[in-house]
């Protein structure tokens, strides 16, 4: 079989030549004792992956979460969020609020430098507000600065803003702020300068080099204004696929992954040689999922028929079949354990007999005995829409099923992002959604809630419009004091609670793995979520991965 | 004939709903309305199609595809340099080498299995060697690509560590030397160049497996026979010649596959080439990418044909003289 062993040697002889080039694999990772003690040292490197590469590392420009990711990093603000999502100062010493609540001054801490050894003053803080509120270009997130009124530098470690009122989330907002270099932009067009791709900032890191579409790797930043980081570099891979991301994660090739339930619960776990190298974190997350009824269409207006789809839908089995039990039941849109959440608050627990009791007394019954509820010979039925979103698909058919079982009919729909904002919520043509909302830090919600938001493209596309929600959203914008805010937003938490415009349906947490050779991480997390410290993070030197045979 | 293509496919494009601003990191309640009709207004979006189209053609009269919406306003087409020097590549100009590397060196390796595993085919036409041949091919061929590509990444990559698992560089890439450097790229290539190749074996084989048969059955073959001419020199110099002409069109009407690239391959190997680039563009409303790449691929697929037509006739006598007879 001449023919046979031809192929057989030109397929081998392609192996070899391949394998040629490939490294020896030394693995002797399974002697080593991970959990052992070892002291804190600085060096190292640290390689994570994400799935989208950056635009630009000018996050007030780019706006994704990509590139925040990795500017936030590079870029200090002027205040940011302490373990228990307090505000705490970054570039400021401290900050005080005038009488009237309409002026805020920030005092710069003494000597701060640039990466590239330029002081740092207020002249730039002056700067980069200039720059978000620039009409040319276009910032996002412009709409929070434009309400200032005054911005003013008495000195260079002073900033003074002043708003036409007291407006409460002004503090969040200089907390998200990541602060720019004056002397290196001023004049430049922020939407095609180059210093995006290769900028100067004045955190822990600083940009080392960047392989468009491979990698990003950040090199700890001399100047730091905070003090040094201990792990030496940051490299970041940009690796699309998920899969391929975990296949990295067990190979050992990345140090850090972010996990869905399943590969958190299920394949690690029944894995000991990945049990032995990978730690698993939990930390509450930054978003729930909910739906959302279309207020303006009919039933829906009724609060008793929202009330009964809440009673309903079995918010555990959610929790339990969707995110194999990785998540909570929430009864605020705030993050549990932060001072928004209310604590009194309890969700609407799963009670079918109680959901059946207010839609009959909303007038449904089953007169034609099809199993179907009707209301004026009209069948009670309507569509849930959801964009194409696999945890957000299998909630709605968990719902689909609840609600049959109390005589209302539900089809699902899930459609592609960009036509699902432009063709159903910008025109409000819809019933229902299965959505999420971001958790935000600071707890004004005005743009989600206030029944002035409801124009298309705003973010109030259920239509919901309920006087004592706004005028608590109102005051709450007006009230700087954290804890009179704190009761401001616990009522509305409760109001919304009561009048329901949407049904939570569950808090997912957000799960990593990481490589146990990295030490000094937080367990269990703090509000704050395990990245908190990530500059106290260490590994020691004899974890350290090979780096010529890193591949 | 690409005023037409380019016509087409800026008014599909724009029939999709939403635009750059419509993207799912735009579904940020702290990002106004009133910021995303800036945007609009700064990309012209907020113009009737027609007058954007025009704006976009008298574009590409100056041969000038225009800037990213979504990457910071990168170059579509070719690097620009600013004022102070610095340099910034162009989209396509960074994808396109990558996509014509890795399907080029897959249709070589094809070629060079599918013709001998053809013509082994073909000789050995309904015997044991023919009928494992199309076995295999139909294993080849109905295996999908990305779940063929998992498990030998799990098993060359994570279980054996032979290969790296994706991407195209290591991350020390630029401190190793030239021969480690080659080592290390075609390392990285190996299973995103073999793996669409074995998957795309199977057509090619059958082709050739056909035309050989088709050639060995006719008139000069049984006088090349009569001759005396040993069986060797009957197969591979008279019948493979002929056998193989098809081939070209074959080629030819790859030029676009080529080009194009593949989002699923590209997207778990982690190879930012053209498909990845395609796909990203389209699902953001990223009109001049889409755009630029469809030009480009247009007149490149344009070039293939002609270059396919003036190839055919090359080699094949008798469409030079046009009597089209077989």
């Amino acid at each position: 079989m001449p023919p046979l062993s031809n192929l057989k040697i030109a397929v081998s002889l392609s192996f070899i030549l391949f394998i040629a080039g490939c490294h020896s694999p030394t693995d002797n990772q399974n002697l080593i004792d991970y959990n052992a003690q070892f002291p804190k040292i600085s060096g190292g490197t640290l390689i994570n992956a994400m799935t989208g590469e950056p635009s630009g590392l000018i996050s007030m420009i780019a706006g994704e979460s990509a590139s925040s990711a990795i500017s936030s990093n590079i870029f200090n603000s002027l205040l940011k969020y302490d373990k228990n999502l307090e505000l705490e100062g970054d570039l400021v010493e401290h900050w005080d609020i005038s009488t009237d609540q309409k002026t805020i001054t920030f005092k710069l801490k003494p000597n701060l430098k640039w990466a590239d050894n330029n002081p740092l003053t207020s002249a730039d803080v002056l700067f980069t507000w200039q720059a978000v509120t620039n009409e040319k270009n276009a910032s996002p997130y412009a709409s929070d600065f434009l309400l200032v009124k005054k911005a003013e530098t008495p000195d260079p470690q002073t900033f003074r803003v002043t708003y036409d009122q007291a407006y409460a989330p002004a503090l969040d907002s200089w907390a998200g702020l990541q602060i720019l270099p004056k002397h290196l932009l001023e004049g430049k067009d922020l939407h095609t300068t180059a210093f995006a791709r290769n900028p100067v900032g004045s955190h822990y890191y600083k940009l080392d080099s960047w392989k468009h579409g491979e990698h990003l790797k950040l090199s700890r930043n001399a100047n730091s204004v905070l003090g040094p980081a201990r792990i030496d570099n940051l490299v970041t891979r940009i690796i699309p696929d998920n899969s391929a991301q975990f296949l990295e994660l067990m190979a050992d090739n990345i140090d850090l992954m972010g996990l869905d339930p399943i590969k958190y619960s299920r394949i690690i776990p029944a894995r000991p040689e990945l049990q032995k190298k990978l730690a698993l974190y939990k930390e509450l997350g930054n978003s729930y999922t909910y739906m959302g009824f279309n207020l303006k269409h009919k039933p829906f207006d009724d609060v008793r028929v929202r009330r009964a789809i809440n009673y309903a839908i079995d918010k555990q089995e959610i929790i339990d079949g969707v995110y194999l039990g990785l998540g909570i039941n929430i009864a605020s849109p705030y993050k549990p354990g932060t001072r928004w959440s209310n604590p009194r608050l309890t969700p609407y627990p799963y009670d079918p007999a109680k959901a059946r009791a207010l839609l009959k007394e909303a007038g449904f019954t089953d007169s034609n005995g099809d199993g179907i509820l009707e209301r004026d010979g009209k069948p009670f039925s309507f569509e849930i829409i959801t964009n194409q979103n696999k945890e957000r698909e299998k909630s709605a058919v968990l719902i689909q099923r609840r609600l049959k079982e109390v005589g209302i009919d539900v089809q699902i729909r899930a459609i592609e992002w960009a036509s699902f904002i432009s063709r159903f919520i910008k025109t409000g043509d819809f019933d229902v959604v299965v959505l999420g909302w971001g958790l935000g830090l600071d707890p004004d919600q005005y743009n989600i809630w206030h029944s002035s938001q409801q124009a298309p493209g705003q973010f109030n596309f259920i239509g919901y419009n309920n006087p004592k929600i706004d005028k608590l959203l109102e005051q709450g914008r007006l009230e700087l004091n954290p804890d009179k805010r704190m009761d401001i937003y616990h009522q509305f938490s409760a109001t919304l609670l009561e009048d329901c415009p949407i049904i939570y349906l569950s808090a997912g947490y957000g799960l990593t793995a990481i490589h146990k050779r990295v030490k000094g991480i937080d367990d269990p997390a703090p509000p704050a979520g395990i990245g908190h410290n990530s500059q106290d993070w260490y590994i020691p030197q004899s974890l350290r991965r090979n780096e010529i045979s890193a591949h | 004939m690409l005023v037409g293509i380019s016509l087409i496919s800026f008014f599909i494009m724009h029939l999709a709903p939403g635009d750059i601003t419509s993207n799912e990191a735009a579904f940020n309640p702290k990002a106004s309305e009133e910021s995303r009709q800036k945007l609009r207004e700064m990309y012209n979006l907020d113009k009737p199609i027609i007058v954007q189209y025009g704006l976009w053609l008298k574009r590409m009269v100056t041969l000038d595809f225009g800037q990213s919406f979504a990457s910071h306003q990168k170059p579509v087409f070719w690097q620009t340099t600013d004022a102070e020097g610095n340099v910034t590549e162009g989209l396509i100009q960074q994808a396109l080498p990558i996509t014509l590397m890795i399907n080029l060196l897959g249709l070589a390796i094809t070629l060079s299995l599918a013709i001998p595993l053809g013509i082994i085919a073909a000789r050995k036409y309904q015997g044991w060697q023919d009928r494992s041949i199309t076995l295999f091919n139909f294993i080849g061929f109905s295996i999908p690509g990305f779940w063929l590509s998992l498990l030998l990444m799990y098993w060359l990559g994570v279980v054996n560590n032979w290969f790296p698992i994706s991407g195209m560089h290591s991350l020390n890439y630029e401190s190793l030397d030239t021969w480690d450097k080659i080592k290390d790229t075609f390392s990285h290539l190996f299973l995103p160049v073999v793996i669409p190749s074995i998957t795309g074996l199977a057509g090619i084989t059958l082709f050739v497996k056909n035309g050989m048969l088709d050639v060995l059955q006719q008139d000069y073959i049984t006088t090349a026979r009569a001759k005396g001419l040993g069986e060797h020199k009957v197969v591979y110099t008279h019948a493979l010649r002929n056998a193989l002409l098809p081939l070209i069109t074959i080629i030819g009407l790859s030029i676009p596959g080529l080009i194009g690239g593949s989002v699923i391959a590209e997207t778990i190997f982690a190879i930012p080439g053209m498909g990845k680039l395609f796909y990203d563009a389209v699902l953001m409303r990223d009109f001049p990418v889409v755009m630029g790449i469809l030009t480009i691929g247009s007149a490149l697929t344009l070039v293939g044909n002609l270059l396919a037509d003036v190839a055919y006739a090359w080699a094949d006598p008798r469409v030079r003289r046009g009597v089209a007879k077989t």
